[in-house]
């Protein structure tokens, strides 16, 4: 009440001033009037008795600016008066207020940008009911070195019934859903999923409903969900759409209900887009050990993820007896904002410390330029001392001027944040851009507005208090009596000013050792031999679905006629089949070797699982070790053969021939002879090493899995694969024109995905240190030139009493060098410690990498020579004569 | 000169202003002059406290002004107490005896 009292009153007074004024004018004079009038009666004369009263109870004007500042608008009015002189100050020297506030732009602007980029990675919430209760429930095997699998049924149905951790867990398989009844036959992503699973979400359907209990069955009534997009793109957004039987793989479903535009896919783990479909038909079954679904829970509240996961291994070690597939499968739990962000997290926050080091770089150069004015400016603070301005007057003045230029600074670095986040989201890999959409929308959100309000004050205080502190104390005689010469520095300020140099140098080097070392992670998985060759590889995917080809043999046929047909195409030198991809997906499969045909239960041999053609080694150019490839004599009818590589041969049969040895994969079905061993595939990208691979002839058709989908085609030296795309997938329409093509890709762009980020996290981590080579490099140069101006009479003298130009070059220089060598000391005995908070990031590099160690140790001495060089070479035209003269 | 000079304590000056006006409206010199007579000249106050208190007291609202003409004819403003400044003078006037009790008290016991 009062408070709101007050500012009515004041802000009365501050509009009606003249009003206010007069009143307060009168009330005063009136009031030292009756003082006087008091002594007068005592026998003074009027003046005498008005100067009295004035001694005693204060002067008219003093009385009136103490009433005056007692207010609180008084205090807006002396803040509003240091702006507009601050502003006016810095009108008067252009030069200086564009380098500072540039300067200041380039350091907040780039930390505006990543810090947009961790609020839309990190920190948005995710669009669910309480999504920080929300877990994905995966499976690891620990003794096998396994994470994130698929869980089973079984494990399912026992987690939620025996744990009292979740208030509900839901499941959902993947799948690929060709609807062949609305419009053209395309492939769409879709799930299977359990009923419970949008309501455990929170989200509702725009129209019609989710799934019902009862349709929580494969013999119950099939019915679909549509997503936004899909209804939008193949059933023009009819509400009628509701109740209309569509045909899903050949099956009639019913659509019951449509989601919203806007619901997001990071309940997803592994999907990268949101499904366009979602199917009923999931029965949990207690005995069903098949790897298959995704769980969500719903944490209870008062649950911890460990707490939850140690629940959950407890039940797992119950039921681990009842299958030998369940033997040392442990829960894996994993909040879904951990699983959006994977590990975007480490790059984001090594940049978000890049980006903090420029902005101490910035404030460091900025506070320079402002020491180095301030000594020019030192008569006038003298000047206010002297009429009686207190220190803090003048503090407050000075960083008022300072917030006039960060303010203006952050202003130019928001304008640098949106065109950097248009940069970011160019080099962001797809992946990221997909779990966070926001990063590519530049539109100012008030959280980054707020961030850089922020960071524009707190960068006030780094730059602008420890010149506002040197200036507020002024040796006020000494300086007035110095008159006319332009000021004398003190040892206090050209220590602040040396060591401000010494900190940019330090901070420079450590980013430039991390950018280095990005460098060298880069080249390094550039010369990476993936065991493959991924130029000029075109890919692209054909489900295969429907009822025409449900028989295997169908599929074979497929196969045959769309090799021979793009074999045969001008530009292709090969062309074959395989099920998945190296890098983007292969899948694994047990297997036992004729040696040791029954392995106990947890031990059972694994490798990836690969159904090609009989030219894939070929295409891909994976070399052959041992034996043969597979040819056309490798049918149905003739031998069962497989095709092992290095890694298995190494891991099973180490030391014997392995040609014409025997596995059987899966448990089931036929021996396989090994007919040949391949090399070593980088399968799972660059960091996960090498794993057992068993490829199997796609012709001797395997009763496991559904069989190749990925054709690869190998064009022949100066044939672009992407020139391809066109005639290729006609071909394949001719022959089949209901298969839609899916995943067109070259080879070469799956190999960058999983080094996409890393590449990303270079680009910034090279421009940034960039950015801190020149600030730090103008700051050793402003330093230097600066002291060199002071000096010029100590330099005249020395030169007229005989010194060389060499001695004056030498005096210079070896200022510059020590600050130089010392900045260099503390940034490498602070990178030692740092780089290790990077090494997620590296790649073939050790953190502590002597050869970008000794590079960036050369390139800044260098660099810093350079910049004592330009003011050394001033120093030594100085001539004596006239540098005396000004004495 | 004046006899010795207190400092008045922390935060009293208000409450002796609201005091003062509790007997009837004063203007800015009257209140000085009652103030000074009935503490016998212990406290001197200058216009600025003075002044810089009544602006506080006004704008909480418990105090309100009004020009008048003085006994010797001069234009002056009058401060009167509102009723909120009553209730507050009664509390503070509460407040401050029993604190000086209580420091008696204390400084009795030693």
């Amino acid at each position: 009440m009062s408070i709101l009292r007050s500012m009515a009153a004041g802000l009365r007074s501050f509009f009606r001033k003249d009003c206010a004024e007069r009143e307060l004018d009168e009330e005063l004079t009136g009031f030292l009037e009756m003082a006087a009038e008091e002594k007068m009666n005592e026998g003074m004369t009027r003046q005498e008795a008005l100067r009295a009263a004035r001694l005693e109870r204060g002067s008219l004007e003093v009385t009136k600016e103490v009433i005056h500042s007692a207010t609180w608008e008084s205090f807006i009015e002396t803040c509003w008066r240091d702006f507009r002189f601050g502003v006016r100050t810095l009108c008067k020297s252009p030069g200086f207020t564009a380098v500072a506030i540039i300067t200041l732009a380039l350091g907040i602007g780039a930390n505006a940008a990543i810090f947009s980029a961790i609020y839309a990675v990190l920190l948005k919430p995710i669009p669910f009911k309480d999504p920080d209760r929300l877990v994905f429930i995966e499976k690891q095997n620990k003794p096998r070195g396994w994470v994130r699998n698929p869980i089973s049924s079984a494990e399912i149905v026992a987690w939620r019934s025996q744990s009292g951790a979740f208030d509900d867990v839901a499941a959902y398989k993947e799948k690929s859903c060709v609807l062949t009844s609305a419009g053209e036959a395309e492939e769409d992503p879709c799930e299977v999923i359990t009923s419970n699973l949008f309501p455990l979400l929170g989200v509702l359907p725009i129209h019609g409903r989710t799934f019902s209990t009862e349709e929580d069955q494969p013999g119950g009534p099939r019915v679909a969900i549509l997503s936004y997009r899909l209804w939008q793109k193949r059933f023009a957004t009819d509400e009628k759409v509701i109740g209309r039987a569509i045909n899903i793989d050949g099956d009639s479903y019913t659509v019951v209900g449509v989601m919203p535009a806007n619901l997001s896919h990071l309940y997803a783990s592994s999907y990268d887009t949101l499904p366009d479909l979602w199917l009923s038909g999931i029965a949990l079954s207690p005995t069903q050990v098949w790897n298959e679904y995704f769980g969500i829970g719903r944490l209870k509240p008062g649950f911890s993820l460990q707490q939850a996961e140690s629940q959950l291994d407890a039940i797992s070690a119950r039921i681990e007896s009842m299958d030998p597939d369940l033997k040392d499968w442990r829960a894996q739990l994993m909040t879904l904002r951990t699983n959006a962000s994977g590990d975007t997290r480490s790059a984001l926050f090594v940049l978000m410390g890049a980006v903090v080091f420029v902005l101490l770089i910035a404030c460091a150069n900025v506070a320079n330029l402002l020491l180095a004015r301030s000594a020019r400016r030192a008569n006038e603070f003298a000047v206010r001392n002297a009429l009686g301005a207190s220190q803090s007057r003048v503090v407050r003045q000075l960083l008022t001027e300072s917030l006039v230029i960060s303010m203006a600074g952050g202003a130019c670095g928001l304008l640098l944040a949106t065109l950097g986040r248009k940069g970011l989201a160019a080099l962001a890999p797809e992946a990221l851009l997909r779990s966070a959409p926001d990063l590519a929308v530049t539109a100012a959100d008030f959280r980054i507005l707020a961030f850089t309000f922020l960071v524009a004050i707190v960068t006030t205080v780094l730059f602008g208090l420890a010149p506002a502190l040197q200036n507020a104390r002024p040796h006020v005689t000494e300086i007035l009596k110095e008159t006319g010469r332009s000021s004398l520095q003190s040892p206090r300020s050209r220590r602040l000013r040396s060591a401000l140099v010494v900190s940019e140098i330090a901070l420079a080097f450590v980013l430039l050792i991390g950018a280095g070392l990005m460098v060298r992670t880069l080249a390094q998985l550039g010369h990476l031999n993936l065991g493959f060759n991924p130029t000029n590889v075109l890919t692209l995917r054909v489900p295969l679905s429907g009822e025409r080809y449900k028989e295997p043999q169908s599929r074979v046929q497929f196969w045959d006629q769309v090799i021979s047909v793009v074999e045969s195409l001008p530009g292709v030198e090969s062309a074959s089949v395989s099920r998945g991809l190296p890098i983007s997906g292969w899948v694994g499969q047990f297997f036992t070797t004729a040696e040791d045909p029954t392995p106990p239960a947890g031990q059972v041999p694994d490798a990836n699982y690969v159904v090609v053609g009989p030219h894939y080694f070929h295409t891909m150019q994976i070399p052959l070790r041992a034996g043969r490839t597979f040819n056309d004599h490798d049918t149905n009818a003739s031998e069962r053969v497989v095709i092992v590589n290095e890694e298995l041969s190494r891991l099973y049969w180490a030391g014997q021939d392995v040609l014409g040895k025997r596995l059987q994969i899966g448990g089931a079905g036929p021996w396989r002879t090994v007919v040949g061993v391949a090399g070593n595939v980088l399968s799972q990208g660059p960091d996960a090493g090498f794993h057992s691979e068993m490829y199997i002839p796609y012709q001797q058709f395997p009763w496991l899995m559904d069989g190749p989908k990925h054709l690869v085609v190998r064009t022949v030296g100066n044939v672009r694969p992407q020139t391809l795309v066109r005639s290729v997938v006609q071909e394949i329409h001719r022959i089949d024109k209901d298969q839609p093509v899916a995943d067109i890709a070259t080879m070469e762009q799956i190999a960058l995905e999983p080094v996409a980020q890393r590449r990303m996290v270079m680009a910034l981590l090279v421009s940034f240190a960039g950015l801190a080579l020149i600030l730090s490099t103008l700051g050793i140069y402003s330093v230097l030139s600066y002291s060199i101006a002071q000096r010029t009479r100590e330099i005249g003298l020395r030169m007229a009493l005989g010194a060389q130009h060499g001695n004056v070059l030498r005096l210079v220089v070896a200022g510059g060098a020590r600050l130089a060598a010392l900045g260099i000391a503390v940034g490498l005995s602070a990178s030692l410690a740092l780089t290790q908070l990077m090494k997620v990031l590296l790649f073939g590099v050790r953190p502590i990498d002597p050869f970008t160690f000794y590079a960036v140790i050369a390139l800044l001495a260098v660099t810093s020579i350079l910049a004592c060089y330009i003011p050394a070479r001033r120093a030594m035209r100085v001539d004596p004569m006239e540098a005396l003269r000004y004495e | 000169m004046p006899k010795e000079r207190s400092d008045l304590v922390q935060g009293t000056l208000d409450m002796l202003i609201l005091k003062t006006l509790a007997l009837e409206p004063m203007h800015g010199y009257g209140i000085t002059v009652r103030l000074e007579q009935i503490s016998k000249a212990t406290f001197r106050i200058n216009a600025g406290s003075l002044f810089v208190a009544l602006q506080r007291l006004q704008r909480a609202g418990l105090i309100r002004t009004e020009w008048k003409a003085t006994e010797n004819s001069r234009r002056a403003k009058y401060y009167t107490l509102t009723q909120q400044g009553r209730k507050r003078l009664d509390n503070e006037t509460k407040e401050w005896e029993r604190q000086v009790a209580a420091i008696a008290r204390i400084l009795e016991a030693s």
